[in-house]
């Protein structure tokens, strides 16, 4: 009668040597990763990478042009109705019906759904309460967004795509969405996230890959990406005129160095050096300046990752 | 399995039916693009029929131009709530990203296409009936009940061929800014030598040879047809039906052409499948 989809690999998302190309150039250029149910997975990369033409072809908006993809059991390229019943949606930019309001909306797309969720509950998840009366015409940007999250959540789904959902919200904004993002995944949902903001993964994300020029070059938790939690520390402060870089005590470092006034010491044992440092600089009377001790950010390893940005303005140019 | 099959078919009906109730609901709301494509052609019935008030028509036998215009009007009316209606709005969906969210949807493309025709069949039924009412109260035009199988077949003839001819042209707007340049384009000059705002009494034969090509004359030729005092029968024009029976055909043709995506790409995939994918992108 009807087709059970049963995964028995626990895999929300299996995608195997992913290509996508555009004519001449290959947007995607072989992608592989595996996303686990009830895991946030993200897709962070430069503009232009390749990271939405990966999700629309896992939402079967887009077809591949070699390679596997399997979402929830499913080939997406088949565009199944089985596939749309559970999976939520928000695109990048993308409108609704103007002229309708938004609870209207929120009704009309949940009747498409063979499980929905109550409006009322959507309404107080992305706190659109007030609005539930007023036309889609007269939302502000940040308040659509929330009502595109909404309307993807309509349907109850198991999987989540949220191509950029934060783009152009204030900081207030930002934070509210991923307190509601994160709620998605205490109901067990597995969610699928593009971004190019370096806080937004490594505060949602279980997992990180980082793209450029259609290529996965690095992938992993957010706190080990890149070896980050491998790389040595930066100790940095200001010294007194009359001291200079000599007269510093032993330390275990890999290097000192001298930028402007500031001395940078980096070291794989900053507890150490960072202790022989001040106390160094309490027998002698040294007043240090600014001192700091800092790991290397996801956003100092994802630069480094990304490095050379030219090489993506073609693959941008050609799919736009 | 058939069983399924029905009751899956019958939940899909079932929100054809809401779907219509919504786009009609977004279509009253919106006045400046749904009400003023309405109130247009009664606007024209008013101001043409004033200025032609007790004329008649020399060489149709010296029938009153009323009997002539209201026919004319409804032709006019029809091709607005469809072919333009259809085209303007679905070009602004598509450039607004609605098809492609709609096509997220587990909602078939085929049952969203569908709503979007009987939405417009149910504005062109209200359109028929306000031209009509208007024409019989204020501009004493009659409507001969044995010529009602010609008017009847050739509205439904003619709202067929211009509604899938409105979807089927957005493939050739390339913008929802460009779609009223582009429909009026297509539709105007056509108005003009289609027999719409008066007879083609005189004009040049090649200009009528041109009008007769295209189905806005079939429609307008086809209710005057009908309307005509003189019309013996059941008041159906085999001609002008065959013309809007081709462009029917032509219509229904250019409107899968674009609502179909070739899915070559992905080795064994299902071959094509309608989809509303190249409403959204040209990749």
């Amino acid at each position: 009668m009807t087709t059970t989809h049963t995964q028995t690999d626990g895999l929300a998302i299996e995608v195997r040597d992913l290509r996508k190309a555009y004519g001449e150039v290959e947007a995607v250029r072989g992608v592989s990763f595996e996303v686990s149910r009830g895991e946030v997975f993200c897709l962070l990369g430069p503009n232009g990478a390749g990271k939405t033409t990966i999700v629309e072809i896992l939402e079967g908006y887009r077809t591949r042009s070699d390679g596997e993809a399997r979402v929830l059991g499913m080939d997406p390229a088949h565009g199944q109705r089985a596939l749309r019943e559970r999976v939520g949606i928000v695109l990048q930019q993308c409108g609704v019906q103007n002229d309708l309001t938004v609870t209207e909306l929120l009704e009309m797309y949940g009747r498409y759904q063979p499980r929905r969720r109550p409006v009322d509950e959507l309404l107080e998840l992305v706190e659109l309460g007030e609005k539930r009366d007023t036309r889609a015409r007269f939302l502000s940007g940040g308040q659509l967004r929330r009502l595109d999250l909404a309307l993807a959540l309509v349907g109850d789904p198991d999987l989540i795509f949220l191509d950029e959902p934060t783009t152009g919200f204030d900081p207030g904004a930002r934070r509210h969405a991923w307190s509601t993002i994160r709620s998605l995944c205490d109901l067990g949902k597995t969610v699928f996230l593009t971004t190019h903001y370096m806080d937004e993964a490594q505060h949602l994300a279980n997992r990180v890959a980082v793209m450029n020029a259609g290529r996965i070059i690095a992938m992993g938790r957010p706190e080990e990406l890149g070896g980050r939690d491998l790389r040595p520390a930066e100790i940095r402060f200001s010294l007194p005129v009359q001291w200079s870089l000599g007269d510093l005590p032993d330390m275990p470092c890999e290097a000192r160095a001298l930028e402007g006034d500031r001395v940078v010491i980096t070291t794989k044992d900053p507890v150490v050096a960072a202790q022989r440092i001040t106390t160094w600089a309490l027998d002698h009377d040294a007043d240090l300046g600014h001192f700091s001790v800092s790991q290397p950010t996801l956003e100092d390893i994802y630069l480094e990752l990304t490095g050379d940005q030219r090489e993506n303005v073609s693959t941008e140019e050609v799919v736009r | 399995m058939s069983a399924v099959t029905t009751s899956s078919l019958k939940r899909d009906l079932g929100l054809v039916a809401w779907q219509i109730r919504y786009e009609q609901r977004a279509y009253w709301r919106n006045r400046g693009r749904g009400v003023f494509t309405f109130v247009f052609p009664l606007m024209f019935l008013v101001i043409f029929a004033s200025l032609n008030q007790g004329a008649h028509i020399a060489s149709r036998g010296g029938i009153a131009y009323d009997a002539f215009f209201v026919p004319g009007i409804l032709a006019y009316g029809v091709i607005a709530t469809t072919f333009v209606n259809m085209a303007i709005s679905t070009a602004i969906l598509r450039d607004q990203g609605v098809l492609k969210r709609m096509q997220g949807t587990p909602l078939p493309p085929w049952a969203y296409v569908m709503a979007r025709i009987g939405s417009t069949v149910i504005i062109v039924l209200l359109m028929t009936v306000l031209v009509l009412a208007l024409g019989a109260i204020a501009y004493n035009v009659h409507i001969h009940v044995a010529t009602l199988p010609g008017l009847a077949a050739t509205l439904i003839l003619g709202t067929a061929a211009f509604t899938a001819l409105g979807i089927g042209i957005t493939r050739f707007i390339p913008n929802a800014e460009a779609a009223p340049v582009v429909v009026n384009l297509v539709i105007l000059p056509l108005t003009f030598i289609s027999s719409i705002w008066f007879p083609p009494d005189g004009m040049p034969n090649w200009l009528v040879q041109i009008a007769k090509i295209f189905p806005i004359r079939a429609l307008a030729d086809g209710l005057e047809y009908a309307f005509d005092p003189r019309t013996v029968g059941a008041g159906l024009n085999a001609q002008d039906l065959r013309t809007l029976a081709i462009w029917t055909a032509i219509g229904v043709f250019a409107m899968l052409r674009f609502l179909r995506r070739p899915q070559g790409e992905v080795s064994g995939g299902s071959g094509r499948r309608l989809t509303l994918g190249s409403l959204w992108t040209r990749t």
